[in-house]
């Protein structure tokens, strides 16, 4: 009896400690720690309007992507394995010219450390201003040299010390007070203003942010905090609607919903990978996991309106927010699979590739500010919303199929568990998945050749990303008409799902790394490896899938035991 | 001889029937067996492979020519050649191509496929009408294409800061243009056609005192300021030639974006019936102002410049915008206000032509496609498209994305009252 209650209670306790936790993290974002009176009050400093790369934020988010910029990290640490630090410490001691001590310039690439004379700092690979500063000179010479060199040409050193010379410029003019701009349009002027352009325009502004900085440098932490106190009251009764909006994204930044989410589509691939084994507790794994797993799809969608409300723009918008719309979409269909099915499949689809992209996007993130503006021919919210969603959507489908082919292979090959049922219903997810693929790349596709129609007067071009469209439509086209001819079956319809990650891969990334078009809005060098990877290990999947059937251990688990070990529930 | 005997024993079935049932109805079968064996998704399902790899090099290729070049040799085409360091992503340079179905050939043949698939295979019914309003919007997109292919005509329209302009310049068919002005208002004009200079060699016309010898035509190239001390100049040119030096560059490669092709040409002029050397001349796209010719006491200009088709309107370039994100060179809008005059029609309005809007006139569209990059832009550019099949995507679009929900969606209430219940 009271094991029966166990049964019922326990999936019930792992989504309520999802859901605790989900609260923590969002009052803890919504609340943080006030500071002592001794502190600096560097929680209500960080949630300043201030503008960077074109748009108005908190100056947390310049911080946070400048940072990211010069050291691939959103906080810092003043020595090797010392204590992380937030990035808006580093930002106003950077502001007030003690940012110089601070090991913040990632630099990878040996040879550039070598002529440098710098020790390569293994695992590490951060270097303070006042380490390279003697060389900037050489770094500006080099970084021109290689400027003249036509891009495909250039070295992997050419292109890092370029690299180089332009986060030392980005350091520079905060130093010298040129970025962010600071000052806002307020008496008379219509323009923000940077603290110097401000006090070269004697702006009575420049001085309350004199005020500020000058405080911080004197350690005056009580006049600090009051000014801070005061410019943001002056700001509440001037720009009230600005001062809300980078409250909102300030919360954001502290919340790092993505990180958070990662950590529960870990636990939830857990759960759901455990939830397979069959021993007596399976059925009520499988369930903790699927319940968890919806409470991380509401963080991940929260945090996508969030996003949405903050630009003021439809999902996608870059590179990075394909990647966190990709695995919010793999997501929901992997839930709803496993509304479906049951059987333990849809969660593991969904926690693999919602953490997976979220990974991605983690990296994608590096190359800057992720709620950047849109160039001009972008910069319209109906065809963000219909033609890249849908597109969007497309990939979505195809990389869940791809997935769910993974899944039949390595379940087939290297577990007693893909029994004909399991076959069939595995089937049938990808088969259904990729009619909706199908669906949805080609209308997507055809959208932006409606788009291309009203923006430029031609419908298709072949353009790199329309090919790339093109190609997952006429694969999923592929798959479905092989299939309906008999020429595929089972398992040849899972052998061709994985080869739709290929296409859609190189659809997403691949036409991206071919050069710059009006739709490689993301070039990533370290990208072209990490594509290679991929494709490589798809195509071992596939490798692995192709071997003779006597070979996969179900086939032969199965002659062996005739009743399987593992059932999934009936359709 | 088969005729005679089956008609020669036709009350006795009993006799032959072997041979009836055997050649006859294989005879009268034939041509359905032939249907039947293109209409099979065996061959759909290959032929979709065949596209998937044109498409797929059909981009790689892009990395090495033009977008329109691509277009051209690998969709536009029945067979195409392609060379096998394109077929090695770039990873084998060895020479050499391997001949492969174009574009307009497996279009063809797909079409033919799928158009015997419905003779012999699909019976019109309710559970079958989303499938054949997914071909049916299929085989419109194909048509589009094939229209477009033939049919459009793309070009673009410079204008400067409060210029005029009544033609619209080819993008891809370039001229050499010899002009002698007789008055203010009349120029006498010959043509030489952009293919004839490519060719080289020597060009004649009745009209011209001069001869034209191509001395050196590039496809695209960068012109660059003659060093005073550099061993590249060049004594003997004229006119902007003595200024400039034309380097040639390679066909701008599709993936580099927005970059065109600025071709270039040296000409020495030599005066008919003397064959007196009139010097040589650089003539390029990218300059402006043709260049005077002095022969004898008249003056001749010439020009390469792109084809111009002559409009019986005029656009006036009131003034242009170029709008930037605050603080920084991310570009948020162009738009060029302009004055469209059609005196035939009595049209004279002033529209602004915008990113995303464009101005519609006479069947031909005008969108905003570039802008010099400078604060103050000198010049405008806007992309001319006559296109009579614009209209069949739309109509496509709608009918496969109908064709699948139908399609689908029956089979999705299908399976989930099955999964549900």
């Amino acid at each position: 009896m009271s094991m029966k209650i166990l049964r019922q209670v326990l999936p019930w306790t792992v989504i309520a400690l999802g859901a605790i936790y989900f609260l923590v993290v969002v009052y803890r974002a919504g609340s943080p720690p006030q500071p002592k009176s001794t502190e600096f009050n560097l929680v209500s400093f960080a949630s300043l309007p201030v503008v960077d790369r074109g748009r108005v934020q908190p100056i947390d988010s310049v911080a946070r992507v400048n940072l990211l910029i010069l050291s691939n990290r959103q906080d810092f640490v003043e020595e090797k394995d010392g204590p992380k630090r937030r990035a808006i410490e580093w930002l106003v001691d950077t502001l007030v010219g003690q940012g110089h001590k601070y090991p913040i310039f990632r630099i990878e690439n040996d040879q550039i450390l070598n002529t440098m004379k710098l020790p390569f700092r293994t695992n590490f690979l951060r270097y303070s201003w006042d380490e390279i500063k003697e060389h900037e000179k050489w770094i500006f010479e080099e970084a021109d040299r290689a400027d003249h060199i036509p891009k495909k040409d250039r070295s992997a050193y050419d292109v890092k010390i370029m690299e180089l010379a332009t986060h030392i410029q980005i350091y520079r003019k905060l130093v010298a007070g040129m970025a962010p701009l600071v000052v806002p349009p307020i008496h008379g002027r219509e323009d923000w203003l940077s603290i110097r352009a401000a006090n070269d325009d004697s702006h009575p502004l420049a001085d309350v942010w004199f005020g500020m900085l000058s405080a911080y440098l004197k350690e005056d932490v009580r006049q600090f905090n009051k000014s801070v106190k005061e410019y943001r009251g002056f700001l509440a009764e001037k720009m009230p609607d600005e001062l809300s909006a980078v409250s909102f994204e300030s919360f954001f930044n502290r919340l790092e919903p993505f990180n958070k989410c990662m950590h529960m589509y870990i636990t939830v691939f857990a759960l759901a990978v455990i939830g397979w084994i069959p021993f007596g507790w399976s059925k009520e794994l499988r369930k903790a996991a699927f319940g968890l797993a919806v409470a991380t799809l509401v963080l991940h969608t929260s945090a996508l309106v969030m996003r949405m409300m903050i630009q003021g723009r439809p999902p996608v918008t870059n590179l990075y927010s394909s990647a966190v719309f990709i695995g919010w979409g793999c997501v929901v269909v992997g839930l709803v699979l496993e509304w479906i099915y049951k059987n333990g499949l849809g969660s593991v689809v969904a926690a693999v590739l919602g953490g997976l992209t979220l990974e991605v996007a983690h990296h994608l993130a590096q190359s800057g500010d992720t709620l950047e503006m849109m160039q001009a021919v972008l910069d319209t919210n109906f065809w963000l919303a219909t033609h890249v969603t849908i597109v969007t959507f497309g990939y979505v489908a195809t990389f869940v199929a791809g997935f769910i082919g993974i899944l039949y292979i390595l379940l087939g090959v290297g577990t007693p568990l893909l029994d004909a049922e399991l076959k069939q219903a595995l089937n049938k997810m990808i088969y259904g998945v990729i009619c909706f693929a199908t669906l949805l790349s080609f209308t997507g596709t055809v959208l932006g050749g409606i788009w291309a129609d009203q923006s430029w007067g031609r419908f298709w071009g072949w353009d790199p990303k329309e090919n790339g469209a093109l190609m997952i439509v006429i694969w999923n086209a592929l798959v479905l008409h092989a299939r309906w001819g008999g020429l595929v079956k089972h398992r040849g319809v899972a052998v061709l799902a994985v080869g739709g990650n290929i296409i859609t891969a190189w659809s997403w990334f691949g036409v991206n790394m071919l050069g710059v078009g009006l739709h490689s809005y993301g070039f990533i060098p370290g990208a072209v490896l990490w594509m290679f990877i991929f494709v490589a290990s798809q195509l071992l999947v596939i490798a692995i899938g192709l071997m003779p059937e006597q070979l996969w251990w179900s086939n032969s688990a199965a002659k062996l035991a005739p009743v399987p070990a593992f059932k999934p529930p009936r359709l | 001889m088969n005729k005679t005997a089956i008609t020669a024993t036709p009350p006795a079935p009993a006799v032959a029937p072997e041979k009836t049932t055997a050649t006859d109805p294989l005879l009268a079968n034939l041509p359905l067996l032939a249907l039947k064996a293109i209409a099979s998704l065996r061959v759909t399902v290959v032929l979709f492979a065949l596209s998937l790899i044109l498409v797929y090099y059909g981009t790689w290729v892009q990395k090495e020519m033009g977008i329109w070049t691509a277009v051209d040799k690998y969709f536009r085409s029945a067979i195409v050649f392609i060379p096998i360091r394109v077929l090695s992503m770039y990873t084998l340079d060895v020479p050499g191509a391997v001949p492969y179905p174009g574009g307009w050939l497996l279009g063809g043949l797909l079409l033919g496929n799928l158009l015997a698939a419905h003779a012999v295979r699909f019976k019109l019914s309710w559970k079958r009408s989303g499938i054949f309003l997914i071909h049916a919007g299929i085989i419109v997109m194909m048509l589009g294409e094939l229209v477009t292919g033939m049919f459009s005509i793309e070009g673009h329209m410079r204008l400067r800061d409060g210029e005029a302009v009544n033609y619209v310049n080819n993008n891809r068919v370039l001229e050499l243009a010899i002009t002698r002005p007789i008055d203010a208002k009349t120029d006498d004009t010959v043509v030489i056609p952009g293919r004839i200079l490519r060719k080289g060699g020597n060009i004649q016309h009745d009209d011209l005192p001069f001869d034209v010898m191509v001395e050196r035509y590039m496809v695209n190239s960068a012109l660059i300021e003659v060093d005073p001390k550099g061993k590249a100049k060049n004594p003997d040119n004229k006119g902007i030639g003595q200024e400039l030096i034309a380097k040639e560059k390679p066909e701008a490669a599709g993936i580099d974006g927005d970059d065109e092709d600025h071709a270039a040409a040296y000409l020495k002029l030599k005066e008919k019936g003397t064959g007196k050397d009139l010097g040589t001349y650089l003539v390029s796209v990218v300059l402006l102002r043709p260049q005077d010719v002095k022969v004898g006491d008249k003056i001749y200009q010439i020009a390469l410049r792109f084809k111009r088709i002559y409009r019986p309107y005029t656009l006036h370039l009131i003034n242009m915008r170029h709008d930037k994100y605050l603080g920084t060179n991310t570009p948020k809008n162009f738009s060029s206000l302009v004055r469209l005059v059609d005196p035939e029609r009595g049209e004279d309005r002033e529209v602004l032509i915008s990113m995303n809007d464009p101005l519609r006139h006479r069947g031909e569209t005008f969108y905003q496609s570039s802008m010099e990059r400078s604060d103050t832009p000198q010049w405008t550019q806007l992309a001319v498209v006559r296109n009579p099949g614009w209209l069949m995507p739309y109509f496509s679009c709608a009918m496969v994305a109908i064709g699948m929900l139908i399609h689908f969606g029956l089979h999705l209430v299908a399976f989930l009252g099955k999964a549900l219940r």
